[in-house]
């Protein structure tokens, strides 16, 4: 075999990345676009909800209290006059915030600390965990009660409260994987080629443990909007008049025999919204598998 | 000139449960610039280890280094700190793997993973990087390299994710190689390209290589110099051609024997080597072939052999020879 040196090479196609790899293989996928078009209907209605109906969350018709739906109110309204349908598209904007933004904290707080203990092993791995499983053990309503006194009761603390309760989940999680994965030969390999630790976790763990990740993740967003919704009903939640699917939840289920719709409805949105990141979650953790390439 | 490898006298023990196994036991060999050498032996003799040594990727913390030396280019590598070795890793000093469906990431590009030392050890861009790797595919000889980089491992065939674990070593142009079994997975007609693809890369490169294999049909074509190892240790060692045809060493000779050669009639049986390798927890007291070998004397089971010179430049570590005889030999 003859060895050529300086052969100009043309590029057929701009490089692929990981990430611009799974965007094409997601936009195939019909489940999951549809529930991304889902998610971003709803963040857009819950932005634009004024535009979308005349009434307001906090706006009581105190002689048109516990109706059913009918032309004027859409989805009924509930027991102090309040139109259901547009708490529920102002209830969408703490509801999503809820469930998207503490899942960042979770990535944020979760993710190194599982990828250190998991890469680092032995006695660095065992004092991580064992916070963690102190972290783990600790009833999470009572630490978020305990939080919400310590850091107030804005709406931003309530998303750090429940975010700081839910992180550990994903470092056991990545731990997990990592700890599974290091052992792989390709780690050698890249140990070989000359790679350094937080290199390789980076490079080489962190992508191979990315669809577990993204599935946990997607199952954590409904947690935690459940999660509000029995703060709000303890009262530490967000603070009525503010809606939230979950306080809405509660208050129809207080009346579950004689009014359901004002159960139905709620509950109804928030089915649709854990199956539509349900739907995305899978879609991308077949999007980030590269077998799945055609 | 000195040697570019001088491994000497290294000990590296597996601490487990049932004891401490020596899976190398005291070895030493060296490498020239550009030569070629091989390590011969089956499986569990300590071939891979030794091997591993050099690059200090033995698994921790099982695994240790115990004593010994690893020299190369004068420098002792297990005196280096981690971040000194990190530069030797890959840009000095690479590795094949005997198994390229596990060594190469599942989720990166062929080429992302050959750009990696490049980025590592010359500071390319990941769009220069891809560029050589490009190049790099097209001298192992895979065709469409342009479209090839693109891809993810499991769009290779067993034999092109070798070729591709091959431009991966060879990315940084090491003045070492160590190529370990790298041509046990695929199959026969696939094996001699990798090996004449490595023979031409090496000679091109002006690289060393070590090559790591149980099959002493390939070491007489390929290498210059051979080292037969037994139970963690190196039983024989000389030109390939001399340990090819005059065997010291019964176990060499064994060996041998259990090759299949198309050039002897078909009626002459292949002859195995009875028995298992030693427990290298508790090896014998004398020499570790012992139990296996049909010419064995009294004195081999109660003192060890060293390695002693049978010919010029040929050495073995066995009573017999060493007494002037070779029944082996037909």
């Amino acid at each position: 075999m003859a060895v050529e040196i300086n052969t100009p090479v043309v590029f057929e196609r701009p490089p692929h990345t990981l990430w611009g790899d799974a965007i094409i293989r997601l936009r195939r996928n019909y489940f999951a676009m549809g529930g991304l078009a889902f998610i971003i209907l709803l963040s857009l209605a819950a932005i634009c909800a004024p535009l979308i109906t005349h009434y307001g969350f906090a706006d009581q018709h105190l002689d048109q209290i516990l109706q059913g739906p009918s032309a004027q109110h859409w989805m009924g309204t509930d027991q102090l006059g309040r139109d259901t349908f547009a708490r529920l598209l102002y209830g969408a904007r703490t509801s999503l915030a809820v469930g998207i933004f503490t899942q960042f904290i979770v990535i944020v707080i979760g993710l190194p600390i599982g990828a250190i203990a998991g890469y680092a092993g032995g006695r660095v791995d065992n004092y991580i965990m064992r916070f963690v499983d102190v972290m783990y053990a600790f009833p999470d309503i009572l630490l978020i009660i305990l939080l919400r006194s310590v850091l107030g009761g804005s709406i931003y603390m309530l998303f750090l409260a429940i975010g700081l309760v839910a992180w550990v989940n994903i470092s056991r999680l990545v731990r997990g994987q990592l700890m599974a994965l290091k052992s792989r030969d390709f780690v050698s390999a890249a140990k070989a080629m000359g790679g350094m630790g937080p290199y390789i976790t980076w490079r080489h763990l962190l992508p191979n443990a990315l669809g577990p990740i993204i599935i946990s993740i997607t199952f954590n967003i409904p947690r935690a909007i459940f999660t509000e919704a029995a703060l709000s009903y303890i009262g530490i939640g967000v603070k009525p008049p503010t809606p939230s699917w979950g306080a809405m939840i509660q208050d129809g289920f207080n009346l579950i025999f004689s009014k359901p719709y004002m159960l139905l409805f709620p509950a109804i949105a928030l089915a649709l919204l854990m199956l539509a990141f349900t739907f995305l979650g899978d879609g991308l953790r077949d999007a980030l598998d590269p077998k799945m390439r055609r | 000139m000195a040697p570019l490898l001088e491994v000497k006298n290294i000990r590296t023990y597996f601490h487990t449960q049932d004891g401490v196994v020596k899976a190398v036991d005291g070895v030493s060999y060296d490498v020239n610039r550009g030569e070629t050498i091989a390590l011969v032996g089956e499986s569990g003799c300590g071939k891979t280890v030794s091997a591993l040594s050099i690059l200090r990727l033995v698994a921790e913390p099982a695994g240790k280094i115990i004593s010994g030396e690893i020299l190369f280019n004068g420098v002792d590598l297990l005196k280096l700190s981690d971040a000194e070795m990190h530069k030797m890793r890959g840009a000095r000093i690479s590795i094949i793997f005997q198994e390229p469906q596990t060594s190469l990431n599942p989720v990166l590009t062929i080429g992302r993973q050959i750009s990696e030392g490049l980025e590592f050890h010359k500071n390319m861009s990941l769009h220069d990087g891809m560029l050589e790797a490009t190049r790099l595919l097209k001298l192992v000889g895979i065709p469409h390299p342009e479209r090839r980089v693109y891809e993810y491992p499991h769009q290779f065939s067993g034999g092109m994710r070798q070729r591709a674990m091959i431009a991966i070593a060879i990315a940084c142009q090491p003045q070492l190689i160590i190529a370990d079994e790298p041509t046990t997975v695929v199959d026969v007609t696939i094996q001699a390209q990798l090996l004449e693809l490595i023979r031409n890369i090496t000679k091109e490169l002006d690289t060393a290589l070590i090559l790591i294999t149980h099959n002493l049909g390939i070491v007489a074509r390929y290498a210059k110099r051979v080292f037969v190892m037994y139970a963690g240790n190196i039983v024989e060692y000389g030109q390939a051609l001399d340990v090819y045809h005059q065997p010291c060493h019964p176990y060499t000779a064994g060996l041998l024997a259990s090759v299949p050669r198309l050039d002897e009639p078909r009626k002459n049986r292949l002859q195995p080597i009875e028995g298992q390798p030693p427990d290298l927890i508790a090896p014998p007291a004398g020499c570790a072939f012992q139990a296996r070998c049909t010419y064995s004397l009294p004195q081999c089971s109660k003192e060890k052999p060293v390695l002693m010179q049978i010919t010029p430049g040929h050495f073995a570590a066995c009573w017999i020879s060493q007494r002037g005889t070779k029944p082996w030999q037909k």
